[in-house]
């Protein structure tokens, strides 16, 4: 009777370990990193034509994927949350790459060629393709 | 004579350019968040949006699924796959009129309420809406804010289990 009790609470216990640690994993499973992840490299102009071609198609390629990405900067703005947020021009001068960073990005100005790493959410057609997460590699 | 008739002609060409004229206020990273009506802990928020007013009562704004950020990532993944499923449809759109246009005064400061009538694209179903909310003009931009409530199965998504309802905040900065 009492090695029953034993077993019982010993699984009881374990149960309770189960579930503690599964709304740990729920609660606290980390945001995608994208310093960590191995990104496809394309220049913004190569990333909008993509996009202006066929939409569909390049939400198959690039849709929440890491991308590297190089361009010169044309604007650099704040979103309303206050992250850092920059533009790449594209030949078509409505449309641009907006992208924004996870961390304020040391020492960028407009005119810069930069490598901006982050992960693409998708086209807003004769507005932007958007970049968020962002990391200024180089 | 030929050259007083051009000048009237182009005078009057003018002026119709002139009447004709309408700015736009423009947005790329305008904010739009949600937060699940019966649980605080459901929500997240979007600072993509990407929005267009014109002093002739036309609004528009698009936003992409995947641009919403929530606290919890394992949420957000839920979010995307199992209830928007944001890889078959990664946007929504928003076309619509502000329907009180006349009383707003783009020249001057102050606070409008604003009505807005138009149609919404949201996991691949359109559905008219209508939205109370307000315009604020501060010298060269604008602010345009609303809140409102969805009815998640009006759309297709069905997400009884964490949700049914979601009270969404509109906030656009726009220059």
């Amino acid at each position: 009777m009492k090695k029953t009790l034993k077993y019982f609470l010993i699984a009881l216990l374990v149960v309770a370990i189960v579930a503690t640690g599964f709304v740990i994993y729920v609660y606290n499973k980390p945001h995608r990193n994208v310093a960590n992840e191995k990104a496809v490299t394309l220049t913004a102009e190569q990333l909008y034509q993509a996009f202006k071609d066929n939409e569909q198609h390049a939400n198959q390629l690039y849709l929440d994927k890491a991308i590297e990405l190089t361009g010169r900067i044309a604007q650099i703005t704040t979103n309303q949350q206050g992250q850092t947020v920059i533009d790449f021009n594209t030949a078509d001068s409505l449309v641009t790459i907006n992208c924004t960073f996870k961390e304020a990005p040391q020492n960028i100005k407009v005119g810069d060629s930069i490598h901006f790493k982050g992960i693409c959410t998708g086209y807003i057609p004769d507005m932007n393709v958007v970049m968020n997460n962002g990391i200024l590699v180089k | 004579m030929a050259t007083k008739f051009m000048l009237f002609f182009l005078c009057f060409t003018l002026s119709i350019v002139t009447v004709k004229a309408q700015k736009a206020y423009v947005t790329r990273n305008g904010q739009i968040s949600f937060v699940a009506t019966n649980d605080d802990d459901v929500s997240a928020v979007n600072n993509e949006v990407a929005s267009r007013i014109t002093t002739n009562g036309d609004i528009t704004f698009s936003l992409l699924i995947k641009s919403f950020f929530f606290q919890y990532a394992e949420m957000q993944d839920h979010f995307n796959s199992d209830y928007l499923q944001s890889n078959t449809y990664p946007r929504s759109d928003f076309k619509g009129k502000i329907t009180n246009i006349q009383s707003i005064n783009f020249s001057k400061n102050g606070v409008y309420p604003a009505t807005v009538q138009g149609n919404l694209t949201l996991h691949g179903v359109t559905k008219p809406i209508t939205v109370n909310g307000t315009i604020e003009v501060q010298g060269t931009k604008i602010i345009a804010k609303a809140k409102f409530t969805l009815q998640l199965s009006d759309f297709n998504i069905h997400a009884d289990r964490v949700a049914k309802k979601v009270a969404i905040q509109f906030n656009c900065t726009y220059q």
